[in-house]
């Protein structure tokens, strides 16, 4: 059987789901006789067809969306316009993008973890192949409930593998975990009650195809309200972050790389689209999401940034450095323009390759030392230097370096964020967080030092990862993405273009000034570690009160990241509250 | 934080939210009022296109069946997350007996009490059996129907004790029928592909209404979401009982559990 592009693309499209699905219940029910190793190579296997997949559909979509109806509930089948009987999957090059880079993230996870989880069957695979089945089908689905449902499925994913080394950190990590996106995923279903009690319908399009034509409406602002807080709470936007540093600081490297790499970011793509499909029509909602958002972002990008200097544990260094980043992310989401959408794209899979190579790197070094505390392990990265040049590497890209992907698209941020508070984030962000790998990179692997600073006092913990594999095989993964992120944006330019255009039309002026901010940027990321590296014990007195100073602001944000679910779960009502207030009284 | 601070940033927030609540609630459409356009299109054409009865069957099974093959896949992930989470330390051994609490009497099971759960069980799990085969006519289906003959393992514990209970369910059958009835969920939604339908499309012959035949791959469906969560509440019935039981020294699985801190 013979079948063109678009019509065998149309057919294929819910493969990208089904297959993952399908091939995990078989692992599981066969998972008590597969001969070793089955488990690895059918899991990897599986990635790195569903990346060839996912790339191919967003290029057969590149005229237009293919759409799927589940069960050939193809409209009009109800005879009526607004009545959407079934689920529609809906590829765009957009979706299909962030589809097959989570599968590429997923292909790179496997292999450093090769081996690693073979001691209870297949329950690692099994667990990962229905977490990247749950993304992709959150990437394509078109249908607000089904979007619920595999938002839902990823965290229950998404808590067990946290859970998994069964220490007491990680447990500890995985049930605020749980508690935070538990409370997001109701906030969320009851954001979907209040959008189909109005509008009737569940599909993107009709739904946004409704609210355009209706008034200013309470319960459309409230559902829009409940459902950006559970979004929001994915993506760790401040104030709903607090659960994400610890988690991402206990799960298993290879996990971490998964959740840092795109999970999160996967909550800002979720909020984009129904932003530019569904929302777009009601102008309170839209001005909450240029302005009130755009501010998240500000907050986001400055806190995480401050903390992530502040750590002396790498994984939770990076956990922070993640949360700066999705500021950054957010800053190009409130834009909803064209050139901010082309930034947030590329710069969710720059961040997401440096971030999964760097928490590779974290996991090489739990492997051999059994410890990320960058002071304990001052020195003692020289026996596996390569290690730390791609540390180096992709410190010097997560700060700004005027090469690769993340530079290009922190240009098309800053052109599409506006004001000086839009940039000043943005630099600050880039700034810290690099200086803080670049520091942590000098400690390990150069010995060099200097007094520590605010990082001293910051929490730390030993743990262990088993170690028995060889690193050029952990080490092997961790190049690839680096290279692939140190390609040139433009390569891809007209691809990211037609993706960007795809979901969101408006164009806006560019603010400019992208080229000064860059340079700016990567100035501090190389200025503020060798600062920092340089230091002397503060011994004159002048010197003893500028130390104070510089510390105190750090005591108080490490106070309020107390690891105790009660205050995640205040903070999440603050917020909520925040864009609540934001759209009846602002 | 302390409590105070708690309540002083929790009680403005929730204040806002009340007010916020309020002008929702206000400007919803009146209760039972209008009726959903969706509900009354589905029982409108629903029995003619699909032969079936029951409707929420017809919307799980057929129109928004890629929905319910999510939440399939939610529950075996959360029943595989319950198995890592539990079974950790202590391994899949087994011992003659559970974990019981020192001091306690041990009292012989009375003839009586085997008796009627050997009866109560086979009359459960047929019953549960009943309830999942008519998931189409009648109210209920693969998700009760399946809850409710899992549920009749739990007798074979309390009429025949440990060991036999042990002997009878084996949590690695237990898996296979957990993720054998989700694989025929996937499956049914992608033979259709094969042929040129879409996904999960009702392509089977529609049966008669009202008959337990009836609505086509429906049957299917309902039958392996049947399977999967007898499997599923088989292998959580099985870690929580196991939870009782202590660990034998060598049941710790690896350096990895030692630490703990």
């Amino acid at each position: 059987m013979t079948m063109a592009g678009p019509e065998l693309a149309h057919q294929l499209t819910p493969l990208a789901v089904l297959l993952p699905l399908g091939v995990a219940f078989l692992l599981l029910a066969l998972s008590h006789w597969l001969p070793p190793r089955t488990a690895d190579v059918t899991a990897l296997v599986i990635a790195l067809g569903l990346m060839v997949l996912c790339g191919w559909l967003g290029a057969e979509s590149w005229h237009g969306p293919i759409v799927h109806w589940f069960g050939g509930w193809t409209p009009p089948v109800s005879g009526k316009p607004d009545v959407m009987l079934g689920i529609a999957f809906s590829v765009d090059p957009a979706s299909a993008a962030v589809a097959a880079f989570c599968a590429l993230l997923f292909a790179g996870s496997f292999v450093f973890a090769w081996g690693y989880f073979d001691k209870v069957h297949a329950h690692f695979h099994v667990l990962m192949l229905l977490f990247l089945a749950a993304m992709i089908g959150f990437c394509l689905t078109r249908d607000v409930f089904n979007l619920f449902v595999w938002f839902e499925l990823m965290g229950i994913a998404a808590f067990a593998l946290t859970a998994y080394p069964l220490g007491k950190s990680s447990l500890e990590g995985a049930f605020n975990f749980t508690i935070a996106n538990a409370l997001g995923s109701f906030l969320m279903l009851a954001g979907v009650g209040l959008l189909y009690a109005r509008t009737g319908t569940l599909d993107f399009v009709t739904m946004g195809r409704i609210i355009a034509s209706l008034p200013p409406d309470p319960v459309i602002a409230g559902g829009f309200c409940l459902v950006a807080t559970a979004l929001l709470t994915k993506a760790a936007i401040v104030p709903f972050n607090m659960w994400l540093s610890d988690a991402h600081a206990v799960a298993p490297s290879p996990v971490s790389v998964i959740f840092s790499g795109v999970m999160v970011s996967l909550g800002l793509f979720g909020l984009l689209k129904l932003v530019a499909i569904v929302f777009a029509g009601d102008p309170r909602v839209m001005m909450l999401v240029h302005i009130g958002l755009f501010w998240l972002g500000v907050a986001t990008a400055v806190v995480g940034g401050l903390m992530a200097w502040a750590q002396r544990h790498l994984k939770r260094l990076l956990a922070f450095s993640t949360i700066s980043h999705l500021g950054v992310m957010l800053i190009a989401v409130a834009s909803v323009s064209a050139i901010g959408t082309e930034g947030f794209l590329v710069y969710l899979v720059g961040h997401g390759l440096v971030k999964g190579a760097l928490f590779m790197i974290a996991g090489v070094l739990l492997a051999r030392f059994n410890s990320v505390d960058e002071i304990e392990l001052y020195g003692e990265g020289r026996s596996i230097w390569p290690a730390g040049i791609a540390m180096g590497v992709a410190g010097l890209l997560l700060g700004g370096l005027p090469w690769g992907l993340l530079h290009d698209a922190t240009d098309s941020v800053h052109a599409g964020s506006h004001g000086l508070a839009g940039v000043v984030a943005i630099v600050a962000g880039t700034a810290l967080t690099g200086a803080a790998v670049l520091r942590a990179t000098a400690r390990i692997f150069l010995r060099w030092s200097g007094v520590p600073g605010v990082e001293r006092v910051a929490p730390t913990e030993r743990e262990r990862e088993k170690g028995d594999r060889p690193l050029w095989l952990m080490l092997l993964p961790c190049a690839v993405m680096l290279a692939i992120a140190l390609l040139p944006a433009d390569l891809a330019e007209s691809f990211v273009h037609r993706a960007a255009t795809g979901l969101v039309a408006r164009a806006i002026p560019h603010a400019g000034g992208g080229t000064q901010a860059a340079a700016i940027t990567f100035a501090l990321t190389i200025l503020i570690p060798a600062a920092s590296l340089l230091r002397h014990r503060p011994t004159r007195r002048l010197a003893r009160v500028a130390a104070h100073v510089e510390t105190a602001p750090f005591y108080g944000l490490h106070v309020l990241h107390s690891g105790r679910v009660t205050d995640y779960v205040v903070w999440m009502m603050v917020g909520l509250a925040v864009l609540a207030g934001w759209l009846k009284f602002g | 934080m302390t409590g105070s601070w708690r309540l002083a940033l929790l009680a403005p927030a929730l204040v806002v939210l009340a007010i916020a609540a309020a002008q929702v609630i206000l400007a919803m459409p009146a209760f039972g009022h209008p009726l959903s356009q969706y509900g009354a299109t589905v029982d409108a054409l629903v029995p003619m296109l699909r032969n079936v009865s029951n409707m929420v069957a017809a919307v799980n099974f057929d129109i928004r069946s890629i929905d319910t093959l999510g939440e399939e896949s939610m529950l075996i992930c959360a029943v595989t997350a319950t198995v890592v989470l539990l079974r950790g330390h202590r391994g899949e051994g087994m011992t003659e007996c559970a974990g019981r609490l020192p001091g306690r009497v041990w009292l012989e099971r009375s003839d009586a009490t085997v008796l009627m759960c050997r009866l109560a069980a086979t009359t459960l799990f047929l019953y549960g059996v009943n309830v999942v085969l008519h998931g189409t006519v009648t109210p209920g289906g693969g998700f009760q129907g399946g809850a409710i003959a899992a549920s009749s393992f739990v007798l074979i514990y309390l009429g025949e004790g440990y060991s036999t209970w042990r002997d009878v369910l084996h949590s690695e059958t237990l898996a296979a029928v957990e993720g054998f009835g989700g694989f025929v969920f996937a499956m049914a939604a992608m033979v259709p592909l094969a042929f040129g339908y879409a996904a999960a499309q009702n392509v089977l012959p529609l049966g008669t209404w009202k008959d337990l035949y009836s609505g086509g791959l429906m049957v299917i469906v309902n039958a392996a979401v049947g399977v999967a969560v007898i499997g599923s509440f088989g292998v959580l019935l099985m870690e929580f009982m196991e939870e009782t039981r202590a660990p034998k020294p060598g049941d710790e699985d690896d350096e990895d559990q030692e630490e703990g801190a």
